[in-house]
């Protein structure tokens, strides 16, 4: 069954992405799901380009039952930061484990590794999930730097990066300036399509 | 007088090094216990020998075996160089002992035999890189501060003319900001790598700042360091409050 | 058990020269300890050897090394199969030198080192041994609980030993194997240079041994004479004998044989 919501946000974020460098997708808990699922079906179309999904949302574990057949595109690869440090780690090959959400260079080193082994002609995806969720675990400031820091990576090595804030009405004054530094926001409501 | 440049494959490190350190220079590498002292030396001496510079690692504090099988689990690691004899790991304490060396403390006479001995050592493996595991754990049998830097001194003098880069260790207190233990080893060495932690949310986070490199132009920002099976890698790191 | 049965096929182990085992009327009892006294000149470090070389053998040597050993069984044509040498000799020369070489400087020391050697063994990737060196009598005593033990074990000798430790020591160490061998069934030799240690010593170790060989040189006017008398025989009282030896290139050759009973 394929739902019109979730096939249209497919549609919205992959030209979007094909457009800008950095997108940033503001959504409503409530379509958080539809959203993975949107995502998910974009990683399978361009399966043939390099995706790095970074959770500080949700398990790895969680992800791979709603992927259901990730291990058929090893080309998506997840920085799980929370997993760790809750002590339910499953080993996988298409996972790395961060300590803890607080590491966030180890973010950038992980990233780095995983696009110096990409090959040239792959295409270079990051997905962060999410920008809410770093504010809780850090200091707003070091977040803002860390996005910064992955935005001007972004630029110079030509990877396309998709933030994700999950939020209810009122953002995050925080978050609010943060989201204007990608070159498009998309604002997911009820009455989305 | 030294010209070339001694990379270590950290790329950050070798970054702010304008391509590595200077070959031939003496460097401290400071920290406390567990902070990867020993990690960093061996990556910086694996590396060379990737590119065929041989090196030799002099051991006190840890025992070969145990340094080996630690060693093999690092992806950069290659046992056959050490099988080829392009890195030696050497045990310092069968040296001591060879030499009649069971006392604590060393008389002028037997610093002199041991230098004479890690001098003609290097030469005969032809080294280019050369670390001491750790200078603490030497210097805690030489007697004042000034068989320390002469000792210190000397090596360095002799494996800089033979364009030779060492790497000494240099244990101290967990959470000092001080160099060295007796407070000598750093006025000596050419550079000084700091590898400290800072804490963040309650996680402490690894980090390696170039505290001094004589000679060249470096920035003392701090690096979030991380040891991984890939060995130690950097990333700039973001300022905490 | 198994060793039991195997060994009790025959009563006898030969000691390796045929007129002695004569003089035994077959060779030594399995399960004996034998002890062979010695004065010097009497050649009874020729007769170890000659006992060494043949069978099954394991030889502790704390007087002459593996290699002198060898030269001599070659000189005198034995072609020892299975002989296996523990070679005490040269393990003890090698730790006294060590505590010898520690008087000198460490100057000299860095002077007498081989440099390839040194970094091979320092880059051997053993884990150093600060511990204990293996104690000589130890050794002993654990080869006989450790072990099968072969045919014939041969202790030469125990001059060495009274030179190392407490009397006491040594024979309980001696007794361990001999109630090891009395089990096992093999035969242990024991020498030991008479007259080196004081009579008692000698007494206690006749006591304990099963068998005891003495060789003896008696001076006639100008030439000597050398005896080899079977002096205790254990529940063998008849095989109490003396003979009259001589050494030349083969070896040993028993001459006249008189019993006393
Ligand atoms: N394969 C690995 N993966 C992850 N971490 C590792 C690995 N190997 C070592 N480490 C980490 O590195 C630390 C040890 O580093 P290292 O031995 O280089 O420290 P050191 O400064 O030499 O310590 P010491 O003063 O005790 O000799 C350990 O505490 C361990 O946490
Ligand atoms: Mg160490």
């Amino acid at each position: 069954m394929v739902s019109t919501l979730v096939e249209g946000l497919k549609e919205r974020v992959l030209t979007s992405i094909s457009m800008y460098q950095s997108v940033c997708v503001v959504l409503p808990g409530t379509n958080y799901q539809d959203l993975i699922q949107a995502l998910f079906n974009c990683m399978r179309e361009k399966h043939t380009d390099q995706w790095v999904y970074i959770t500080v949302t949700r398990p790895f574990d969680n992800f791979v039952k709603m992927f259901g057949d990730l291990s058929r595109y090893p080309n998506v690869v997840f920085i799980d930061c929370i997993s760790r440090s809750s002590g339910i780690m499953k080993r996988d090959d298409q996972c790395i484990y961060i300590e803890s959400p607080t590491m966030l260079e180890r973010i950038t080193m992980e990233i780095k590794h995983i696009f110096r082994n990409a090959s040239e002609d792959m295409e270079k995806f990051i997905v962060l999930d999410s920008l809410t969720s770093l504010m809780i675990y850090n200091d707003p400031t070091l977040v803002i730097e860390f996005f910064y820091q992955l935005l001007n990576r972004a630029r110079s090595e030509d990877i396309h990066m998709l933030s994700l804030v999950v939020e209810e009405g009122e953002l995050d004054r925080h978050i609010n300036k943060l989201i204007y530094l990608n070159d498009k926001i998309i604002k997911v409501r009820d009455t989305f399509i | 007088m030294t010209f070339g440049v001694c990379e270590t494959g950290i790329e950050e490190l070798d970054a702010q090094m304008g391509g590595g350190f200077p070959v031939g220079s003496t460097i401290l590498i400071v920290g406390s216990s567990g902070s990867g002292k020993t990690t960093l030396c061996m990556q910086f001496l694996v590396n060379g020998a990737k590119k065929g510079e041989k090196g030799v690692f002099f051991t006190i504090t840890e025992p070969l075996f145990k340094l080996t099988s630690n060693l093999e689990k690092f992806e950069f690691f290659d046992r056959s160089l050490v099988d080829d004899g392009t890195i030696t790991i050497i045990d310092l304490r069968i040296i001591f002992e060879r030499l009649g060396l069971d006392a604590e403390k060393y008389t002028v006479e037997d610093t002199n035999a041991l230098l004479g001995v890690i001098k003609d050592i290097a030469k005969e493996l032809n080294v280019k890189r050369l670390v001491i595991d750790s200078i603490t754990a030497l210097c805690y049998r030489l007697q004042s501060k000034e068989m320390i830097r002469d000792f210190i001194f000397k090596l360095g003098t002799f494996l800089a003319a033979k364009e030779c880069t060492t790497f000494l260790t240099s244990e101290i207190p967990p959470k000092t900001f001080i160099f060295s233990q007796y407070g000598i080893e750093e006025f000596i060495a050419d550079g000084i790598i700091f590898l400290g932690e800072v804490e963040r949310g309650g996680d402490l986070i690894r980090t390696l700042q170039i505290v001094k490199m004589r000679g060249v132009d470096h920035s003392r920002i701090k690096y979030a360091m991380s040891i991984t099976s890939r060995g130690i890698e950097l990333a700039p790191l973001l300022k905490t409050r | 058990m198994y060793e039991w049965i195997e060994r009790d096929e025959v009563d006898f182990i030969s000691t390796g020269i045929d007129k002695l085992d004569s003089l035994l009327e077959g060779g030594i009892p399995k399960g004996f300890f034998t002890l062979i006294l010695g004065v010097p000149g009497s050649g009874f470090e020729i007769l170890i050897k000659q006992i060494a070389s043949n069978g099954n053998t394991l030889l502790f040597s704390t007087c002459e090394t593996e290699e002198e050993i060898m030269s001599t069984m070659k000189r005198f044509g034995w072609n020892p199969e299975n002989l296996e040498i523990v070679d005490i000799a040269s393990e003890y020369a090698k730790r006294t030198l060590l505590v010898h070489g520690k008087r000198s400087s460490s100057y000299q020391r860095r002077i007498d080192l081989d440099l390839k050697e040194l970094i091979a063994e320092c880059s051997g990737g053993k884990p150093i041994e600060r511990g204990e060196e293996e104690d000589f009598l130890n050794m002993l005593s654990k080869r006989f609980t450790d072990s099968r033990i072969p045919e014939k074990t041969i202790v030469h000798s125990l001059d060495f030993f009274l030179d190392q430790y407490q009397q006491s020591e040594i024979i309980k160490t001696l007794h361990i194997m001999k109630m090891s061998n009395m089990k096992k069934k093999g035969a242990v030799f024991v020498s030991l240079t008479k007259g080196v240690c004081g009579e008692l010593f000698e007494r206690k170790m006749e006591s304990i041994a099963d068998c005891v060989l003495e060789l003896e040189v008696i001076r006639k006017g100008t030439s000597f004479d050398r005896y080899l008398a079977v002096k205790k025989m254990k529940n063998y009282a008849r095989k109490i004998g003396i003979a009259r030896y001589i050494i030349d290139e083969s070896g040993f050759v028993l001459e006249t044989v008189e019993r006393i009973l």
